[in-house]
């Protein structure tokens, strides 16, 4: 994946910094973030890739709706709530399209492939409110939150 | 992070530091730091200490919001923080001052196997352990459990474990609670995280979790090595791991609600981490009984990996787990918050004593001990980083009267995960760890570098502090033979 987001240091933790010109576009970009810290897809081979193509229907789609009282809570709920998903059901989720989202509600879907279809490099155990920062900054939005590994 | 943090310390004596409560508006205690002048220095390096004076803000926190020498960054809470609030007086909990990995601990088993026994073993062992211990993000054991038996596990903990044949009431004995703290409430816990735990009882977990054979390096004192049955050269066994998905779980579904107590309750902290709900209210007293549950899942897990790491020894070296004497000596929390009495200002309190990266430490002829550990203080183990070595203390009276029975819980992280992997090549680390002997296996990418001794305070001088402060009590040291990680 194009690396879009930066790395923000912490001595115990990690921490990602990303900008989009959209607060849709923010949400995604924070997940997908998320995920590639978690997981990568192994080089595949150019049969594989052609193969994959050839059925890609391997992939699962969950409905995410999340709550919370004001932006930053719903961009720390959105991100836990995927945490727990992809744990849940074993899944790596690799793109979002977000159908809704105003100051109280998120919903989406999520993507993602089985486990075993990554080389899975981190734990993530939960996207935190320490120093978690959602806002507008020189005309595009930007979001710094702070995970627990 | 290389801003250098410029708040006040003043020196109580040596080993202990004061941030005045009037640093900050809105601290209602001291914050008091145990620490070196050498170790100070590494604690300014990040936000710690400003975390130890948020934590000061807590309603209902008594005498003082401590940090241990291993203390640094956390989320909310700095790890290596202790905090007690008074619950009568309408003293607060807070899921961010346990963490997210709930009863996260160690245990300690010691073998009659000597280094020389084993020397010529040790790569067979550690693949062996490697292949047969789940380890790593998101593994699952082998250990399955049914959705009626996942509940037992919450209520039960290790008891669980030994009526499954996977360990003994001795085992129970030798661990905090006897693997089973009551009060664990099944109904306070979400469907997800019953989803999330299913699958991972008796796995390792990632990051700094491992499993390390050890051999015993240095001996403190030596009357209570004997007592443990402890010598110089002698193999024993660490495991470092907690609640898993589980806990993880709990404590995001309470830190989401909680948030909202702030308002409820009136509570202002500076960080919404800090998010927290008077001990003696409905979501405080949920909390607890979805916590302990985990608190008792985690001791199921550790009981789960141990009598996986008994049945590998046997495969090895061909003798039953009691003839190579792989007794457990203690399993210890560090991440749990605890009712505990203490005398404050001349009376006996009901205390909520949050351990943030923090250890238990009650001394000798606590009633919380089991008979066999009367005379000699409450084991407490400190594990230190893959390549130096890591500890056996008892507790002492002093951690009663100053730090509500507690000490600290390791060698505490000195350089960023990130800084660790861009600075630290993995082959010289390797080639360096080889010749000291020790073998590592892991399997995340980057978790040998990102767990490099480098990134790593000195647990030595760590220890020191503790030791020399009073709050605990050298009894022996370690070195790591072979290293297991996530």
């Amino acid at each position: 994946m194009h690396k879009s987001y930066e790395i923000i240091e912490h001595t115990a933790d990690i921490g990602i910094r990303c900008r989009s010109s959209n607060l849709k576009e923010l949400f995604k970009n924070a997940a997908l973030a998320m995920f590639d810290l978690i997981a990568e897809k192994p080089k595949s081979s150019f049969l594989q890739s052609f193969l994959n193509k050839l059925s890609p229907n391997k992939s699962e789609k969950i409905e995410v709706g999340v709550k919370g009282q004001d932006t930053e809570e719903l961009f720390v709920n959105w991100l836990n709530e995927l945490l727990s998903l992809s744990a849940a059901e074993g899944l790596i989720f690799y793109d979002f399209i977000i159908e809704k989202l105003d100051s109280n509600i998120l919903e989406a879907v999520a993507i993602g492939n089985e486990f075993r279809e990554y080389r899975v490099n981190k734990e993530i155990k939960a996207a935190t409110y320490h120093e978690l920062k959602v806002s507008q900054v020189k005309g595009a939005w930007q979001a710094e939150v702070i995970f627990d590994v | 992070m290389s801003e250098i943090w410029q708040g006040p310390l003043e020196k109580i004596d040596d080993y202990r530091w004061r941030i005045t409560k009037s640093y900050k508006q809105g601290m209602r205690v001291d914050g008091i730091i145990y620490a070196d002048e050498k170790l100070l220095k590494d604690i300014r390096h990040d936000k710690a200490a400003e975390q130890v004076a948020n934590v000061a803000f807590l309603p209902g926190i008594v005498k003082a919001s401590l940090a241990m020498p291993d203390i640094h960054w956390g989320y909310g809470f700095p790890i290596g923080g202790v905090a007690a609030t008074d619950v009568e007086a309408g003293g607060v909990i807070s899921p961010g001052g346990v963490g997210f990995d709930i009863n996260c601990g160690v245990r300690l088993m010691r073998t009659s196997l000597e280094h020389n026994e084993v020397k010529d073993k040790l790569k067979d062992l550690a693949y062996a352990l490697f292949n047969n211990v789940p380890s790593g993000v998101g593994s699952k054991g082998d250990i399955r459990v049914s959705a009626k038996e996942e509940k037992e596990i919450l209520v039960k903990g290790s008891k669980w474990a030994v009526g499954k044949g996977y360990g003994t009431e001795d085992d129970l004995e030798c661990t905090e609670e006897s693997g089973a703290i009551a009060g664990a409430d099944p109904e306070a816990v979400s469907e997800r995280a019953y989803e999330r735990g299913k699958a991972q009882s008796g796995t390792l977990g990632s990051g700094n979790h491992f499993l390390e054979v050890q051999v015993i390096d240095q001996l403190y004192d030596s009357k209570i090595c004997d007592t443990l049955g402890l010598d110089m050269g002698q193999i024993v066994v660490m495991i470092h791991s907690g609640s898993r998905g589980f806990g993880y779980q709990v404590c995001e579904d309470y830190t989401r609600s909680m948030v909202h107590c702030l308002q409820k309750y009136n509570i202002s902290v500076p960080d919404r981490q800090l998010a927290c709900t008077p001990v003696n209210s409905p979501e405080g007293q949920a909390y607890l009984g979805a916590m302990r549950c985990a608190a008792n899942y985690a001791w199921a897990n550790r009981q789960c990996l141990m009598h996986l790491t008994r049945k590998v020894f046997e495969k090895i070296f061909l003798k039953s787990w009691q003839q190579m004497g792989m007794f457990l000596i203690y399993d210890v929390a560090h991440n749990i918050a605890k009712l505990e009495k203490y005398v404050v200002d001349g009376k006996e309190k009901l205390l909520c004593v949050h351990r943030k990266g923090a250890t238990r430490a009650f001394p000798a002829n606590h009633p919380a001990l089991p008979e066999r550990y009367k005379q000699i203080g409450q084991p407490v183990i400190i594990p230190g980083d893959m390549g130096r070595n890591s500890y056996l203390l008892v507790g002492t009276q002093k951690a009663m009267e100053e730090t509500f029975g507690s000490t600290c819980h390791g060698a505490g992280r000195l350089k960023s995960r990130t800084a660790a992997t861009r600075t630290i090549n993995l082959g010289v680390l390797m080639k360096e760890l080889e010749a000291k002997g020790i073998t590592v296996m892991a399997s995340g990418r980057d978790t040998i570098t990102e767990e490099a001794p480098q990134a790593y305070k000195d647990i030595n001088e760590v220890v020191d502090v503790v030791h020399n402060a009073g709050i605990s009590k050298r009894v022996c040291r370690m070195r790591p033979l072979a290293v297991i990680k996530g």
